[in-house]
């Protein structure tokens, strides 16, 4: 057992607050508080003080956040613009990045497997899957930084920290806006090829705000969560990549994931086919593909609506509630 | 003996000038007390550490995040644990207890790593406690130029994050946008990418920022060492001025006149312990013959009894 030189050796000759003692290389001995920690809490009580680095109750808390609106807005678009400011092409990479992913995908699983599985239109599906896939993927990996990025902010300065992964998703909201246009663009384009029949702007595009505010309620209360979770157990930053690879393969961002269901025996079907069509990652992308183009396969449905606001309003409240009863633990390392 | 030297970066020389001060050394108009702070204890969780061989050398602080219970598993890593679970946990603050009373002016002194910066993260309620409590009337601040921002972003976004994060309105920033610009003295620069700025420019902009809000509690962490000397009185002159607003201050500083000069009641704090609370002039006579003692130590060749413990043989500190 080794001891503190300092407090450990020599605590028999010094008594006296203040008094150096013999030795002035020694402090003094640290002071024993003559109040107890009830007179103390009674001393707080009696002058209205209010306890801090402690959780705020729900509603304050709540309140806080909508008060610091401006703040998130800021921090946000700020974020946004800053992840793309050191290179040539600077923001315009914003919509590149996107495309050139879709790209990818396009070119091997449209032309180079080329196996349509029962999809007339690959390209726009494709296209559709990969942009608001992506949303939801930058989102998690945005969410799960979301606090060990801005540590410094948080150990210098006082706000609900929800704000943080709030900001994050707007950030990317603020990306996604410029690169749907490029998706309805090159959705509109690939109905122009003789490969594929032609897509119609019809009145349901009009939906398309709408989905983007469901999925990005959604995606802001799969930030909260990860964002916690990462917080307090950073090791799990480095599962996410896997478990978001599998949730894009399950949902059919690429190919239609329930056209192989259908190979599988009927007692495993009965309980994976609802799973794999209900999920919400599935239902998003299904809204996404259903306004913008007129696949035989995926017709306008209003249960699949329904469905996605109530992913969209239970995942942000589950999400906010979790990250809230976290929040005197973050920024303490 | 250079890396005791580390520790007692102790400013015992003239940085602010008592006389300086127009209205002499303040005195205490002690009112009702505005923050209480209740055996509070901060311990930081760090990976990466090497806990193990850090505890092993005597310091106390710090200690292995985990149970020293050896399970299978971690008989199985042992030989890996360095790389695998390093986790330690740097117990910073250590029952601390005191009460501040309004208009009060508190200096915080203590050799580096005595947990001073900590303590006031704490009180202002960044970092939650590990134990005890803290309560404060109204929302303490903390002003410092440790309020790192974002770097890649020009001083113009940051001061708009900056000042909304300290809870200003949109319309207040804007008000105070050239104050702070004016005030920090960086001219067109603000609208580059901060990580662009010279440290000083850097560390002018960040003061400015968090100074252009007023709270009831006001912290100020080293504010005064940074810049070159005309920045140094304008921050001193900012301060004055924010003190005469805010009702309690601490300050924390490595400058013994300049804690002589701003504060009428000073806490020392050694290893993350309370050891002295008193007026002014009494802890601080006693802290200048302790460091005075430590100084004389070192030149002597004699490694007294606050060198770096991590760094000692264990031989000689197992009694």
């Amino acid at each position: 057992m080794t001891t503190d030189t300092t407090t450990g050796a020599a605590s028999g000759d010094r008594g006296t607050p203040g008094g150096a003692g013999n030795d002035p290389l020694r402090p003094p001995e640290p002071i024993v508080p003559t109040t107890s920690s009830s007179e103390l809490r009674a001393v707080a009580a009696q002058h209205g003080l209010q306890q801090m680095g402690v959780r705020p109750p729900l509603r304050a808390y709540i309140k806080d956040v909508v008060s610091r609106w401006a703040f998130i807005r800021v921090l946000g678009t700020a974020t946004a613009y800053s992840k793309n400011q050191n290179n040539y092409l600077g923001q315009l990479w914003a919509v590149l990045n996107p495309v050139l992913n879709a790209v990818t995908y396009i070119l091997i699983f449209g032309f180079l497997l080329n196996t349509n599985r029962g999809v007339e239109n690959v390209i726009a599906f494709i296209v559709i899957g990969t942009f608001l896939f992506r949303f939801v993927e930058q989102s998690v990996h945005g969410g799960a930084r979301s606090i060990a990025q801005k540590s410094n902010l948080i150990r210098s300065l006082h706000f609900p920290r929800a704000v943080l992964p709030i900001a994050q998703v707007v950030s990317l909201l603020a990306t996604l806006v410029p690169s749907l246009v490029v998706m309805c663009a090159i959705v509109l384009l690939s109905g122009l090829s003789p490969r594929y029949p032609t897509v119609y702007v019809t009145w349901q595009w009009l939906l398309l705000p709408c989905l983007v505010a469901l999925l990005w309620l959604f995606n802001t209360g799969l930030a909260f969560m990860v964002a916690r979770a990462v917080a307090i157990t950073p090791d799990l930053d480095n599962i996410i990549s896997f478990v978001l690879r599998l949730v894009m393969y399950g949902s059919g961002v690429i190919f239609p994931v329930t056209h192989y269901v259908s190979n599988l025996s009927d007692g495993v079907q009965a309980v994976v086919g609802p799973i794999l069509e209900y999920q919400p990652v599935a239902v998003f992308l299904y809204l996404g593909r259903s306004t913008l183009t007129q696949e035989p396969n995926i017709p306008p449905d209003p249960m699949m609506w329904a469905w996605a606001a109530g992913w969209a309003v239970v995942v942000f409240v589950v999400g906010f509630i979790v990250f809230w009863r976290g929040e005197e633990r973050y920024g303490r390392d | 003996m250079t890396e005791s030297d580390l520790h007692l970066d102790v400013d015992l020389d003239a940085e602010l000038d008592p006389e300086d001060l127009v209205d002499g050394p303040p005195v205490a108009d002690v009112g009702e007390p505005v923050l209480v702070v209740d055996d509070l204890h901060i311990v930081y969780r760090v990976f990466g550490g090497k806990a193990k061989q850090v505890a092993a050398a005597g310091n106390e602080n710090v200690r292995e995040a985990k149970a020293p219970k050896r399970s299978f598993v971690k008989r199985l890593l042992s030989s890996t644990s360095q790389h695998v679970g390093a986790v330690s946990e740097v117990h910073a603050v250590r029952g601390v207890s005191f009460v501040a009373h309004h208009g009060e002016s508190i200096g915080i002194v203590g050799i580096n790593g005595s947990g001073k910066s900590t303590l006031l993260r704490a009180i202002t309620g960044l970092i939650p406690p590990h134990q005890g409590a803290v309560y404060a009337a109204g929302e303490p601040a903390l002003l410092g130029v440790n309020a790192a921002l974002m770097p890649q972003l020009t001083g113009e976004r940051n001061i708009w994050i900056g000042g909304l994060a300290l809870g200003l309105t949109p319309k207040q920033v804007e008000e105070r946008f050239d104050d702070v610009v004016d005030f920090a003295d960086i001219g067109d620069f603000v609208y580059m990418p901060m990580k662009t700025y010279s440290s000083g420019m850097g560390a002018r902009l960040r003061f400015a920022i968090s100074s252009a809000a007023t709270p009831d509690i006001l912290m100020i962490d080293e504010a005064l060492a940074t810049g070159d000397a005309a920045f140094k009185a304008r921050s001193k002159a900012r301060i004055d001025e924010v003190r005469k607003d805010a009702g309690t201050i601490f300050l924390v500083s490595h400058s013994i006149s300049t804690i002589d000069a701003m504060c009428t009641r000073v806490l020392w704090l050694h290893q993350g312990q309370l050891v002295m609370d008193g007026p002014t002039d009494e802890v601080l006579a006693q802290y200048k013959k302790f460091v005075r003692a430590h100084r004389e130590a070192q030149t002597s060749g004699r490694a007294g009894g606050v060198a770096p413990r991590a760094r000692q043989k264990p031989s000689r500190t197992g009694r």
